[in-house]
């Protein structure tokens, strides 16, 4: 197979995800009272309603909804003030009722989008044919391609799609194209048609078969603690281009759900899941492709090698003349490949109709700006003014704002810093706190760490009072103790010298002891210097300013 | 000289036993030993409970001596129909499919009932899943008219309408989707109220129809229909069920009041309907009359779309039924084909052996008008007629206060009458438009037909949520010229003495 940058010279990728969201943070179900939780006894957290038993009836969780509205103005959706529940028909033993309440033509949100930085070493995936004006022409044949929503494809459907066409924003032909900056990076705007609401299917277990999976099964378990569960399924519109872009959605979507804390978007968990379909076609065609739907993307390094998989996949398929099947693939990690799952010869017929237990939605203004109210600050809001006011780098700000337990932690070790001193605490955070979490297997909020510690470290850093190598391991010992890291430097003597007068003559004995290597320096060999460092930190025992025994033997030899 | 059970109405039990004249275990033991000499012939119950109405007649009489104030309807026996839970019963929806299904909750309807103080006497035939108008889709046996028992009780409710016309139990629940509480009730003789849509939560009631589904009484008196409504929407909206609403009047405050200026809408055309017989035509004018000497004013309303609500009806009405009978698959409870070699044949094999032909018939209809392609034909066509019948009956309030019509075109027919299911459909003609737009309508017993001899009756509707006032126009009817309606003649006194 060609590798993905070869292929993408001659083909277009066009891609569109499907991402489910469990609403986790509910302390119940979508349309009963249970406890919503995965982790206890099998079976524990039911109830007539999510068991389906005859004659139950559900009740809709007023703050789902919230949820979903949240999503939607978060992603520059418009809310839809009048929607309804449906019912979606299909046989499943996970599912109780033989049908899943889902939403119809019309979504909670619609007609959103999310500007896509791309940046970083993936930002090469995009060739550069594909930006500015051949790109126009792409999404405008690609968009409004409602595949994936073939269930709903009823009058009200295309109704529904229709309407998109009246809205100047979600037109293809208004919409910014990405140009690629000197540094290789662009900003590309992403569609999302639409974030409707549903419930989750109960957890299936399939017990005595290879791998779990339900092929030679003894028996299959069910669980209906998940049956139930309030979901999330945001479509967007095919406008990603490579894996990298798709990668970065999911990635933003996530920062974005996190930080309205409406779920914990675990991708391992399963409580946020994606789905890719994916189609190619002849650089400059207009017609699509035939799509794949590929399963089993749970993480974002599957997320982009799935992708990448397929793409080359189908480019081998089709240049040896071969034909796409509309199928649905699984994406194997372990082996590097997708395999069919199952072939769509004809659309499933959902018979999706209004659900008559559910009485049609009609939001008011009140309880949307309610909404709107609770939406703190949002990753990218965030990230900018993490730039202004503090002056850090980008990339550390994009990383720290994305988490809301990070940004607050920085918020208040960085206040009232900026520049140097605030870049100091961005660096920490980044470099030592993230690795010492993980490497602890603890959370921020239960590690023990308190912004204090970290900013009084900062400030030492900065001040040169101790070097970064003697930070890394100030910041392990007031991980584990607690203690300040004034105290742990002073009680260790590490307080780094960086007066010149004390300096001198460590710096004129070491020249003293090591007469050939000063030669060689003077000679020209410039290497030497950084052995000659070595030892004057070594008769320092460790607390020379290693900054200052350069600028000063520099000064003797010259 | 003995007093029998079924000489009483609901009200007069309970004050009976608010007054010591007797207990509501007495009541208990006479419902009993009612339903032990009368049913054999009527086959009104597929389970009687006594060990739940002598334990709810205990407390009622433990109250009582602790002299604390009874409830309502304190020992008033109740039949309820099978497609209601109530935990301590098997809930069968009389198929076949729920044989062996025992309740593991109570419906809202029961529960409102049993802490109105009702005895729950046991659980009434009716046709499977609702699905009929003689509750001879029942998969378990046929219920027999108390007035004649070579003919049907009608249906769905059949259970119910005939275990009260039989002085049985003095007040029973049935559910009425298409006519299943009126129709059943003008065939028996009974009162039969099913309230506006939402009036009475629907949680723990096996749904046909969700959007046409109601729960309602049937009694041998306005007065005890009133007092039943009274214990079903007095606690409010059911949290339970998002449809219900609160409907916070008392049913008897206006039960006597004079219909005097009240406008009584006639539909010219129901009157002059292919299938109405004689005997219920001069029954319905004889009331109309009645109405009129009382001093109401009869005003003749056009409802231009009536002639389609057979039609929405058995669109909207299978769509519904094959969505929600969907959950019988045979893995979690109900019926389970043994045997099968894998999980698509136990499931195809369940359902085609569960469910009886009527049952069947329902949802491979509906499955096929909800398909795609055929949706938009049918099913949303079906949705555009509800909503312009339901505008006709708004415009026709504007002019009237309610509109008397046949509940029935004709009395009781004999089992096996009708066998072509589009015949039986048409028992149906007078009551289903009125669930299409979700209002409130009640039968009211008025006495013999001349041809037949067999009960006939009049329906009246009303608009949405006035209730109320359909149970003042019925008492008025009652007073007038049925005097409040007796047992069925063949089982009164039999069994049942106090």
């Amino acid at each position: 197979m060609k590798e993905l940058s070869e292929v993408l010279q001659d083909w277009e990728a066009v891609i569109g995800l499907e991402i489910h969201t469990e609403l986790t943070a509910l302390d119940t179900k979508m349309f009963c009272n249970c406890k919503l939780s995965h982790d206890d006894e099998p079976n524990a957290n039911v109830c007539p309603v999510c068991l389906g038993l005859p004659g139950a009836l559900p009740v809709p969780n007023k703050k789902a909804i919230e949820s979903i509205v949240k999503a939607g103005l978060a992603t520059n959706c418009e809310i839809q003030k009048h929607s309804m529940f449906y019912r979606k028909h299909y046989f499943y033993p996970d599912m109780a009722k033989n049908f899943q309440t889902t939403q119809g033509p019309v979504a909670f949100a619609m007609y959103g989008h999310l500007d896509l930085d791309v940046t970083g070493q993936g930002a090469a995936e995009r060739p550069d044919c594909a930006f500015g004006a051949a790109e126009a022409e792409s999404l405008a044949s690609a968009s409004a391609n409602a595949e994936g929503l073939s269930t709903f494809m009823t009058s009200q459907m295309r109704e529904g799609n229709q309407r998109a066409g009246h809205l100047a924003s979600y037109d293809a032909s208004n919409m910014q194209m990405p140009e690629r900056r000197a540094d290789g990076c662009y900003t590309v705007p992403i569609r999302i048609l639409r974030i409707h609401m549903e419930e989750d299917a109960a957890k299936m277990v399939h017990v005595g078969g290879a791998e779990g999976r339900i092929t030679a099964a003894a028996e299959s378990l069910v669980d209906y603690n998940r049956c139930g569960t309030p979901l999330i399924e945001l479509v967007t519109e095919p406008d990603l281009r490579t894996p990298e872009e798709a990668r970065l959605f999911m990635e933003k979507l996530r920062r974005i759900f996190v930080t309205l804390g409406i779920s914990d978007c675990s991708m391992e968990k399963g409580s946020m899941r994606c789905d890719g379909n994916v189609s190619l076609r002849r650089r400059g065609e207009t017609k699509l492709g035939t799509k794949t739907e590929l399963k089993n993307l749970n993480s974002f390094k599957s997320l982009h090698d799935g992708l990448a998989y397929e793409i080359c996949r189908q480019a081998e398929v089709l240049e040896e003349g071969g034909i796409i099947y509309q199928e649905t693939r699984h994406w194997e990690p372990s082996r590097k490949r997708t395999v069919v799952m199952r072939v769509k010869e004809t659309a499933d017929d959902y018979r999706l109709f209004p659900d008559p237990d559910l009485a049609p939605f009609d939001l008011n203004d009140a309880f949307i700006e309610n909404c709107r109210e609770q939406i703190p600050e949002l990753p990218d809001a965030k990230r900018a003014r993490f730039e202004a006011d503090f002056g850090i780098k980008a990339a550390d700000a994009e990383q720290i704002a994305g988490d809301p337990a990070y940004a607050d932690f920085f918020e208040k070790a960085a206040a009232g810093t900026s520049g140097k001193e605030a870049q100091t605490v961005a660096n920490l955070l980044v470099n030592e706190l993230v690795g010492y979490l993980k490497s602890a297997g603890t959370a921020l909020d239960e590690s023990g760490i308190a912004p204090v510690q970290v900013a009084a470290l900062a400030k030492l850093l900065a001040s040169d009072a101790i070097s970064s190598n003697q930070a890394h391991e100030v910041f392990e010992l007031m991980a584990q103790t607690g203690d300040d890291p004034n105290k742990i430097v002073d009680e260790r003597g590490m307080r780094q010298v960086s007066d010149t007068g004390a300096l001198q003559p460590i710096v004129d004995e070491v020249l003293a002891n090591c007469a050939d290597q000063a030669q060689q320096y003077r000679d020209g060999n410039q290497k030497v210097l950084g052995f000659l460092v070595g030892q004057c930190m070594k008769a320092s025992r460790g607390k020379g300013n290693p900054k200052l025994f350069n600028e000063l033997l520099r000064a003797s030899l010259s | 000289m003995a007093l029998n059970i079924d000489s009483l109405t609901a009200s007069q039990i309970a004050s009976g036993i608010a007054a010591g004249d007797f207990t509501a275990t007495e009541v208990a033991h006479a419902s009993l030993d009612a339903i032990e000499a009368r049913d054999g012939a009527v086959k009104a119950f597929l389970q009687v409970s006594p060990e739940l109405a002598l334990d709810a007649a205990a407390h009622i009489d433990a109250a009582r001596a602790a002299g604390e104030a009874l409830p309502p309807l304190a020992g008033v026996p109740l039949a309820i129909k099978d497609n209601m839970n109530l935990v301590g019963t098997r809930t069968t929806c009389a198929s076949r499919m729920l044989e062996n299904y025992e309740s593991v909750y109570t419906a809202t309807c029961v529960e409102r009932m049993l802490q109105a103080g009702c005895l729950p006497m046991g659980k009434a035939n009716m046709d499977e899943f609702a699905f009929g108008s003689s509750t001879e889709s029942s998969a378990f046996h046929r219920t027999n008219n108390p007035w004649d028992t070579e003919r049907v009780p009608g249906g769905s409710s059949g259970g119910s309408a005939a275990a009260v016309a039989a002085g049985e139990v003095a007040l029973s629940l049935g559910s009425d989707t298409g006519g299943s509480i009126r129709q059943p009730a003008s065939l028996c003789g009974v009162v039969g109220l099913k309230p506006t849509y939402g009036a009475v939560s629907r949680y723990g009631v096996v749904a046909f129809g969700s959007s046409l589904d109601q729960v309602g009484p049937f009694g041998r008196t306005v007065e005890d229909v009133a007092l039943a409504m009274n214990a079903l929407v007095g606690a409010g909206h059911d949290p339970y069920d998002c449809t219900s609403q609160d409907c916070p009047v008392d049913f008897l405050e206006h039960l006597e009041d004079s219909i005097e200026g009240k406008r009584v809408g006639i539909i010219p055309s129901f009157m002059e309907a292919e299938g109405l017989t004689l005997e219920v035509k001069q029954a319905v004018e004889r009331a109309a009359h009645e109405l009129e000497a009382q001093g109401a004013k009869l005003v003749e309303v056009d409802l231009p779309h009536l002639d389609a609500a057979i039609a929405a009806y058995y669109v909207i009405g299978p769509a519904e039924a094959f969505s929600n009978l969907a959950r019988f698959d045979g893995i979690r409870y109900g019926y389970q084909e043994e045997g099968c070699a894998n999980l698509t044949d136990q499931s195809s094999l369940s359902r085609a052996h569960g469910f009886g032909a009527e049952a069947k018939r329902r949802q491979m209809l509906g499955a096929y008008l909800l398909s795609s392609g055929v949706y938009d034909k049918y099913y949303y066509a079906a949705q555009k007629a509800r909503t312009l019948i339901t505008q006709d009956y708004n415009r026709a309030y504007e002019q009237v206060d309610t509109i008397l019509m046949p509940a029935s075109p004709r009395t009781a027919f004999k089992f096996g009458e009708i066998s072509d299911p589009t015949q039986m459909y048409l028992s149906d003609l007078y009551t289903i438009s009125i669930n299409i737009c979700g209002n409130g309508g009640i039968s009211v017993p008025l006495g013999l037909g001349g041809d037949t001899h067999l009960p006939v009756s009049a329906q009246l509707v009303g608009p949405a949520f006035k209730d109320r006032q359909l149970l003042t126009f019925a008492r008025a009817l009652e007073r007038g010229i049925a005097g409040g309606m007796s047992v069925a003649p063949d089982f009164a006194g039999k069994g049942g003495e106090l």
